[in-house]
């Protein structure tokens, strides 16, 4: 026999339980697995923090099973934001020097962040936060659920990935000063786009140079900065590098073919003007903010384009891409980005592949989450309504089966 | 001089604006088919018809019920959804410094002010907007006159529907010093417009006593006239124009319940209101919501976050809301605005009222604008599809009678959609093209320090501009 609870009930007492113990089958939703068809009329069961069994009416639900009537509602997989901005900026941005790969993003953040509330409140289960954007060379993200009983357990995947950043950033505000030497440690490099192209290549032909010479002394480790490299040039770590303009986008599959590693583009916003090259180069394009392209006004930044028919045409010539919010300052939450997505005239379907799956992959957590599979996580969102609907609201935010507080 | 008052002769343009809108053509009939019109004050018409001559809307009905005349022209919406057109109770669209730096200018007017060219009005057109109440800035006191405008028209005066709408005051301390300097302020700049009244009054009082005396010869007149930099804001004090009071958050309330006691005040809020709804209610009158309608605020022990919707604090309160749009970004969309409140828990009726009949009334134009109503404006907007979803476009705005905006040849937005090669072929001629070759064959790059082609950042922002002349396509 089964318990039925009305959903609200159901919620509540599921946040007070300790959620891997007992079974609960939330029946009569919609789901949206991601990568996979729609079921009208879904069973989701889980269970132990995992996803127990996904399927139709006749889903077969254990007994003792908590069953959760979702009449009306959607579920879709908890979202994943593969560039997201978390923490207050200044600690996320090291100053003493541009080329930093070593520095790990992990300890500036705060696990009680506001930032990491307010996402999983916008259903967002699973983040990839990397460092600022004011070096060249930043440092290594991380890989974050958006909760987690004990802040360590917040860790899906450590050091995911090396951020380097093109264009204006890195060099913003940089001044050598008056009548000081170039080589002061009060002087921040670079000061142009010229410095930080130079900057980001000088670390890597360091690298390179730091790899063959201990071919030959395999016992003296190069500094920690080139290891970390050294991983990315040889395919054992990926490489994000942020770049918006077309300029900027060019520069970075220049250096990444120059040194031959492969990198992810993040807020590619200018990605519509070479497809083609993006797509010869085998390069995952991060969305920035598919809203931000107003007709008036100032959506670009740092001298981009950015168009609505991006979505489209990177969809119609197989790029892969992932939505993102956290390089755009103009950003919504992810569902809305999304949305947005939708508008501008992505199917439905891929474009919630786009904050799910999609990233997922991307970020090589796809075993664990990412999609409503037998065996993951349960890492998923209960819905008022269709979630690319702008009326629709997250009911409710489950992550390894725990269902966490949202900001009402 | 000219003794003809500044209000007055806006007055006259807009009357002459109303009479150019007119139609050459006596007869001129336009019917409007569509799968589903939604009138707003009344049941939604499946399979119906609208029927607008001269500028005006002669009927509303089923196709099977309505017939078309044969000198109509016909728009064919199957399919669609025909609409009234967004009425926007309050913005600064279309003027570009929109805060006077002198706080008190109660004679200025936006009528000065707003460009017929300004993208805003282009961006009004593409989301379904038809009416449009421009007023100063919220950073100001006494700010001078707003005006209604549809965002179509060559000059303002084509664009009025209505001039003078009332006295923009706030209680935003846009002039530096905290919330209480500004309450200051604007008492102050009241007080001085009564006493400059009162001294009027006091003097013409005399000069009358005086001729009754005898002391004044019989035949002289009192010609003095009221100060006409002084006109608005004696109006306002004399209730015989609205003032539109912007209220930034719960903690003007107070003062603006005081201000509502002595004067004819439509209240526009601000975000931050919860603690004082109660008090709104009190007013006892509809009011205009900011375009943020959703806020944040963190509790000061727990630092925990709470969300709060303005919009349904009012309706759970009673209070009637006007909706308005922002200048970019999100709530620029109606189609988000609504969302957002159903997302709330309002009604989508009561959403879409929001944004037609309740700002149409509170503007005055009820019995024009807002709604599909026979011997209203002949404004309707054809939608793909419904006005509450993201994926919904608008397809044709009609004013008047008058097909205004079509997004088929909407060239902004074709900008927007178009692939890339098309951009490539118009900003930059043959030359460009092959240097790009080249660039594309050494990318496996024996020198790819070398810097790009200089396709300056100056070159980019220039091409969006070169498609806008989107006033003379549409």
């Amino acid at each position: 026999m089964h318990r039925s609870l009305p959903l609200a009930a159901a919620l509540a007492l599921a946040a007070l339980l300790p959620a891997q113990d007992g079974v609960t089958a939330y029946r009569n939703a919609r789901i949206l697995p991601g990568g996979a068809p729609a079921i009208a009329n879904g069973t989701l069961v889980v269970g132990g923090g995992k996803v127990l069994a996904v399927g139709g009416a006749d889903t077969p639900v254990p007994d003792g099973a908590t069953v959760v009537d979702c009449a009306g509602k959607t579920i879709t997989p908890g979202l994943i934001d593969a560039s997201f901005r978390a923490g207050n900026t200044p600690d996320m941005n090291e100053n003493g020097a541009e080329v930093t790969p070593h520095l790990r993003v992990l300890d500036s953040l705060d696990p009680d962040d506001p930032s990491f509330v307010r996402a999983r409140s916008a259903g967002v289960t699973t983040v990839h936060v990397m460092p600022g954007s004011r070096s060249v060379i930043g440092g290594l993200g991380v890989v974050l659920k958006t909760h987690a009983a004990d802040p360590q357990a917040m860790v899906v995947k450590n050091d995911a990935s090396l951020r380097i950043v093109m264009g204006s950033e890195p060099s913003m505000g940089n001044r050598a000063i008056r009548g000081g030497s170039v080589d002061s440690i009060y002087y921040r490099r670079p000061t142009t786009r010229m410095g930080v192209v130079w900057a980001a290549r000088k670390a890597f032909f360091d690298a390179k140079e730091a790899m063959e010479q201990s071919v030959g002394a395999p016992g003296a480790p190069p500094s920690p900065g080139m290891e970390v490299l050294a991983r990315v040039l040889r395919g054992q770590l990926t490489a994000v590098t942020t770049a918006r303009s077309e300029q900027d986008l060019r520069t970075a599959l220049r250096l990444a073919t120059e040194f031959g590693y492969r990198t992810v583009i993040d807020d590619a916003q200018d990605a519509h003007m070479l497809v083609g090259e993006l797509k010869a180069a085998g390069t995952t394009v991060m969305l920035g903010a598919p809203s931000a392209t107003a007709v008036a006004g100032s959506a670009a930044s740092d001298g981009a384009d950015p168009r609505s028919a991006t979505v489209r045409l990177l969809a119609d010539a197989g790029v892969p891409f992932v939505i993102t919010t956290g390089s755009n300052l103009a950003a919504l939450d992810l569902v809305r980005e999304a949305m947005f997505a939708a508008r501008n005239g992505l199917d439905a379907a891929r474009a919630l592949d786009a904050v799910t799956i999609a990233p997922a992959k991307l970020l090589g957590i796809d075993q664990r989450t990412g999609s409503l599979q037998k065996g993951k996580d349960a890492d998923f969102v209960i819905w008022s309504t269709d979630p690319l609907d702008p009326a629709a609201a997250a009911a409710s935010v489950h992550i390894d089966g725990i269902a966490v507080q949202v900001i009402r | 001089m000219n003794s003809m008052s500044l209000p007055a002769s806006l007055l006259r343009c807009a009357v002459a604006a109303a009479l150019a809108a007119l139609p050459a053509v006596a007869q001129d009939l336009l019917a409007v088919k569509a799968s589903r019109i939604v009138p707003v004050s009344g049941p939604v018409v499946d399979d119906g018809v609208v029927l607008i001559q001269n500028g005006r809307i002669t009927k509303v009905g089923k196709q099977s019920e309505v017939e078309i005349p044969w000198a109509a022209k016909v728009i064919d919406a199957t399919g669609k959804t025909v609409m009234p057109t967004w009425v926007v109770a309050h913005s600064q669209g279309g003027v570009r410094n929109f805060n006077e730096n002198m706080q008190n200018v109660p004679w200025l007017t936006v009528a000065d002010a707003i460009d017929p060219a300004a993208v805003y009005f282009e961006d009004c057109l593409r989301n379904g907007v038809g009416a449009v109440h421009v007023m100063p800035g919220n950073q100001t006191l006494l700010a001078g006159q707003g005006m209604v405008v549809r965002p179509f028209g060559r000059t303002v005066e084509d664009m009025t529907i209505a001039a003078n709408t009332g006295m923009k005051m706030s209680l935003a301390s846009g002039g530096g010093g905290g919330r209480l300097q500004q309450i200051r302020r604007l008492r102050r700049a009241i007080t001085d417009v009564r006493e400059y009244l009162a001294d009027f009054d006091r003097r013409k009082g005399e000069f009358e006593k005086e001729q009754a005396a005898g002391a004044i010869p019989a035949d002289k007149k009192w010609t003095e006239e009221i100060d006409r930099t002084k006109k608005g804001a004696v109006d306002l004090v004399q209730k015989k124009a609205k003032g539109w009071l912007y209220v930034p958050s719960f903690a003007e309330m107070d003062e603006a319940l005081r201000l509502a006691q002595d004067l004819d005040l439509q209240i526009v809020l601000g975000s931050n209101i919860d603690e004082a709804v109660g008090l709104v209610k009190k007013l006892g009158k509809p009011v205009v919501l900011d375009d943020a309608i959703e806020y944040f605020e963190t509790d000061e022990e727990t630092q925990k976050e709470k969300r709060f919707c303005t919009a349904k604090l009012l309706a759970d309160a009673g209070v009637p809301f006007a909706l308005t749009l922002g200048l970019g970004g999100p709530t620029s969309y109606p189609w988000w605005q609504l969302g957002a409140c159903v997302r709330n828990g309002i009604a989508r009726d009561k959403a879409i009222e929001a944004l037609t009949m309740v700002p149409a009334q509170l503007l005055g134009l009820g019995d024009q604008i807002g709604s599909l109503g026979e011997g209203k404006l002949g404004n309707l907007q054809i939608l793909t599809g419904d006005p509450l979803q993201a994926t919904t476009w608008v397809e044709t705005v009609v004013l008047e009678g008058q097909v205004v905006y079509e997004r088929s040849k909407d060239p902004r937005l074709q900008y927007l959609f178009e692939a890339e090669k098309a951009k490539a072929s118009k900003a930059a001629g043959p030359e460009r093209k092959e240097t790009e070759k080249k660039e594309s064959d050494k990318k496996d790059g024996a020198e790819p320090a070398k810097a790009e082609p200089a396709k300056a950042e100056g070159g980019k922002q220039d091409a969006p501009k070169s498609g806008g002349d989107g006033r003379e396509v549409r």
